[in-house]
């Protein structure tokens, strides 16, 4: 089964929300994304990463204004053919990313679900996620 | 460390949101409630709940129109003394989940930095895993 592995916030100022969720819960810094979407800091709890992001594109429609949970995550076996699934229960699409470089360790695809709900999907995982669990067979192997 | 457990959204139709999630991802639904908060439906990916409702009352101050994400849940080991601590490092207590509705839910509403609303909560949410000093106690009884 497909995992939630990720949650994103868009805050005004990421280093000092980052650092009340750092003493409030200890999550770990695990990573600081600096990219054309956003910068920010990248917490975990050990199995989900936390994205607390100053987003630089307006994706939810909501204004560049927008402070608060903005997507979630989905980490899933194979991005194509859960691409070819959501948009056969009519997700929309939105934009891809590479896995190359500095571009590892974040989404993949970002689709629009019912209501314009925007959640990425990823095979490779986002920093500090714990992996799907290995399927039965390899785990009795 | 406390755990991510819990990430709802504001939807206008509940059912056939929870529904394409549960077709999308096979999620399945562990709960379905018509409180005094909320109407709506939480799935379950075996590790986290993602509730998907029609909120009854502003809880974000952005009108009863709004829909998208709303708030994350943090399970923790002691809600009393997390609260104390949120609350020194500026949390703001915002309420408090009614007795008879604790197990399975939200116990604790709290605004981080931003007014980013989140829960935490000690009784993990109805079909998620519990804290793993938890489940480690489990298994050695």
């Amino acid at each position: 089964m497909p995992k939630l592995r990720h949650i994103a916030i868009a805050a005004e100022d990421p280093d000092a929300m980052a650092e009340f969720y750092k003493k409030a819960f200890d999550f770990v810094e695990v990573g600081r994304p600096n990219g054309v979407l956003a910068d920010g800091v990248f917490l975990s709890d050990g199995t989900l990463n936390m994205a607390i992001l100053k987003f630089k594109t307006d994706q939810l429609g909501k204004g560049m204004d927008y402070r608060g949970i903005h997507h979630f995550g989905v980490l899933v076996e194979d991005v194509e053919e859960f691409s070819k699934k959501l948009e056969s229960l009519g997700a929309q699409h939105y934009i891809d990313q590479g896995q190359g470089g500095h571009q590892a360790g974040y989404f993949e695809k970002k689709f629009y679900g019912p209501e314009r709900i925007l959640f990425d999907i990823a095979e490779h995982g986002w920093a500090g996620a714990e992996p799907l669990p290995a399927p039965m067979k390899d785990a009795a192997e | 460390m406390a755990k991510l457990r819990h990430i709802a959204i504001a939807a206008k139709d509940p059912d056939a949101m929870a529904d394409f999630y549960v077709k999308a991802f096979d999620f399945k639904i562990v709960r379905s409630n018509d409180g005094p908060l909320a109407y709506g439906h939480h799935l379950s990916d075996g590790t986290i709940d993602l509730a998907i409702l029609r909120f009854k009352t502003d809880q974000l101050g952005r009108g009863m129109d709004y829909t998208g994400l709303h708030h994350f849940g943090v399970l923790v080991e002691d809600v009393e003394k997390a609260g104390k601590k949120l609350e020194s490092l500026g949390g703001k207590h915002y309420m408090d989940q009614a007795e008879a509705e604790r197990i399975g839910g939200f116990e604790v509403k709290f605004y981080g930095p931003e007014g980013i609303l989140f829960d935490v909560a000690e009784h993990p949410w109805t079909g998620t895993e519990p804290l793993p000093v938890e489940r480690a106690k489990e298994a050695a009884e």
